[in-house]
């Protein structure tokens, strides 16, 4: 992917930069807010991370811009600013993910993995299948080699959010923010208990495993073991 | 006592307020006065002027009709028939008086009313009189002095003039007296609460404004100030033990961290590298929401986070944190009991409001006891929703109730749970931020914490 970074912290750019082209991204980095809009505005990227506070031109402002052109690349924001209402504010602007700072390079990994999976048509799925798992989000039926899993409606949405994500590592903050309708921060790492206990039910019985553990960064849902 | 200076004393507002006192006291003093001698001298002096004018015109007249002989007449029988003592002089074109009973006369003639003493010697005593008089000129050059007696009048002119003089002094000298010392007795107590107030600025907390103990407006205002102080006083302690307790609690992870990567650079092998790789992650973790934790604690006490507020389901928000916190829950083998009305409204920002019930919920499985209840329940309770949750651990003995509340306070039986101490102390945060309470009491055995909100 060709992934243009605007940051004005050189330190966080480089590890950025290193950290994607590392993971086999193709990146160009700007400094400066009003080089970086220039930048998106004349060239052609896949993704766009941009910072929210950068000199000249804020990374509102500049997502605001290039929407307005009618530019549909993907945005994600990387911030220090953490709160729900700055990060509604990015997402409003047209921001299509938002991470706050510090980060761990694993997490913005598996975001951009899966903002570009997205890609730009959305196609209203009915049916996911991972291997002989069957998800059918309209019935709200799960099934796995033609047995029925009983799952709570909770289950269901971390199965589908997985399954929906097919061999893309997803995060434990993604995790909360897309299943949980609720911004907070849970005391405990009480989401791999939430994923542990869905595993069961989806994977206890059957030889291979669908959902795996990704140490130190979440869960990847995979047919191949 | 008195600290002010010349310049400060003319500046003062209680001297100036004594200044307006004393005028407006005189003012109306004279005012009073002038209309008491309107009354009592000026008035009956204009009637008595009238009456010898025209009594000076009867006689005039008869003067013309019935010759000098009429007139003399006409003045003897108004001297017997009189109730006031009415005065005469008739004095020839020569200067001789013809008839007269008035003492002295001026040589030159009289213009207008004039006031003459007519004191007169009778028996060896003297009269005191005075006599109001008008003067006419006859037709043959004689003049003729008409008056009458307001020896009353001029007695009571007398009195007031004197009288008046000597009240006004007496007056003025009470009422600059007494704003003298009404100003300096407010400006005492002014200057106690300054004297407080600067010392305090010195930067002595626990200096308060001394009271007087008669309960006045100024023992009402000292007492007001001084809570006031108190309170000071208390949130700057509390600053101060919040910043020991962040530095401290920040340091012992930084420190770690340190350790951690002094021994990633001297590290031998792989698996030792990724060990200690994890540790400092996990360090930087526990910082990182340390530092999350404070920020968004200072956050919704400044209250910025009022954007938010919309109505909240309760019975649906905590049928959420339960289902949330379950696994934890069942993975002690605790049971979570729920009693909680349906409908249960509230005005609120649902993410504070679930993040305050998700930490309350936390802090019951934590501390809750392997195989324990935990029990939540909610409840409208007149114009107040109630939420509490308890369990059936150690619980919080008393003397803790207030201080876990405290940003990093730990009840120091804990020590070995984790935790940061600051679960409390954003709960507490948000419950203020929404306007409710937060009671910290004792399930008998456990914990029991309750919240109480205003119902939408």
């Amino acid at each position: 992917m060709h992934i243009l970074v605007i940051e004005d912290d050189a330190r966080v750019a480089e590890h950025i930069g290193k950290g994607l082209k590392s993971a086999g991204h193709l990146v160009d980095v700007e400094s400066d807010g009003r080089a970086g809009l220039l930048r998106a505005a004349a060239e052609t990227y896949d993704l766009i991370v941009v910072d929210r506070m950068l000199p000249n031109v804020d990374g509102l402002t500049i997502v605001q811009t290039i929407r307005a052109t009618g530019d549909t690349t993907p945005v994600l924001f990387l911030s220090a600013l953490a709160e729900v209402d700055e990060r509604v504010a990015g997402l409003r602007a047209g921001g299509d993910d938002y991470l706050t700072k510090p980060f761990a390079m694993s997490e913005l990994l598996a975001r951009i993995d899966v903002l570009n999976r997205r890609g730009p048509a959305i196609v209203a799925e009915t049916k996911l299948s991972v291997g002989d798992l069957e998800v059918d989000l309209l019935g709200q039926a799960v099934r796995r080699g033609g047995r029925p899993i009983d799952l709570t409606a909770r289950e269901f949405r971390i199965l589908a959010y997985l399954a929906r994500n097919e061999g893309r590592v997803v995060t434990r903050s993604m995790l909360l923010e897309h299943v949980w309708d609720y911004h907070f921060d849970p005391q405990t790492n009480i989401i791999d208990q939430h994923v542990s206990r869905l595993r069961q039910k989806v994977d206890r019985g059957f030889d291979t495993p669908l959902i795996h553990t990704v140490r130190g960064t979440g869960y990847v849902m995979r047919a191949d073991g | 006592m008195r600290s002010r200076g010349r310049g400060r004393l003319w500046r003062s507002l209680t001297l100036r307020l004594g200044v307006i006192y004393v005028a407006l006291f005189l003012t109306s003093t004279a005012l009073m006065f002038g209309a008491a001698y309107w009354m009592a001298v000026y008035r009956p002096l204009q009637n008595e002027a009238q009456a010898v004018r025209r009594e000076m015109g009867d006689l005039a007249a008869i003067d013309r009709a019935g010759g000098r002989d009429a007139l003399i007449r006409a003045l003897i029988t108004r001297e017997a028939s009189g109730a006031k003592k009415p005065f005469h002089a008739l004095i020839a074109p020569d200067g001789k008086p013809v008839l007269a009973n008035l003492p002295s006369w001026p040589d030159e003639a009289l213009d207008g009313w004039t006031l003459l003493e007519a004191d007169i010697y009778r028996g060896g005593q003297e009269h005191d009189y005075e006599a109001l008089v008008v003067e006419n000129r006859l037709d043959d050059g004689a003049r003729l002095i008409v008056g009458r007696d307001v020896e009353s009048i001029d007695d009571r002119d007398e009195l007031f003039t004197i009288g008046s003089a000597w009240l006004i002094l007496v007056a003025a000298c009470l009422a600059i007296g007494g704003s003298v010392a009404m100003s300096a007795a407010v400006g005492q107590r002014i200057d106690a609460v300054t004297r407080t107030a600067r010392r305090v600025m010195a930067g002595s907390l626990t200096e308060r404004i001394p009271l007087r103990g008669t309960g006045d407006d100024f023992d009402e205002l000292a007492a007001t100030l001084n809570m006031m102080l108190g309170r000071i006083e208390e949130s700057v302690e509390s600053v101060r033990r919040v910043s020991d307790n962040v530095a401290h609690e920040l340091r012992t992870p930084l420190a770690r961290l340190h350790a951690d990567l002094d021994e990633l650079s001297a590290a031998r092998t792989a698996a030792e590298r990724d060990r200690l790789t994890e540790q400092a992650l996990a360090e930087a973790e526990r910082l990182q929401s340390i530092f999350d934790a404070l920020l968004r604690i200072a956050r919704i006490e400044s209250g910025r986070h009022l954007a938010g507020m919309k109505p909240v389901d309760m019975t649906l928000l905590l049928a959420d944190a339960i289902e949330f916190h379950m696994p934890e829950a069942e993975a002690r083998g605790q049971r979570v009991e729920s009693d909680v009305t349906a409908g249960l409204v509230i005005e609120g920002d649902p993410n504070l409001i679930f993040q305050a019930v998700s930490n309350l919920l936390d802090n019951a499985i934590k501390y809750g006891g392997e195989g324990g209840l935990i029990r939540v329940a909610a409840h409208r309770e007149g114009e107040e929703v109630s939420i509490s949750i308890a369990d059936r651990g150690p619980g919080i003995a008393p003397e803790y109730r207030e201080r876990v509340l405290e940003r990093f306070f730990r009840v120091p039986a804990t020590a070995a749970t984790p935790g940061t101490g600051l679960g409390l102390a954003l709960v507490n945060a948000i419950v203020g931020l929404h306007n409710g309470q937060m009671e910290i009491g004792d399930a008998a055995p456990g914990a029991l914490v309750t919240l109480r909100f205003g119902a939408a």
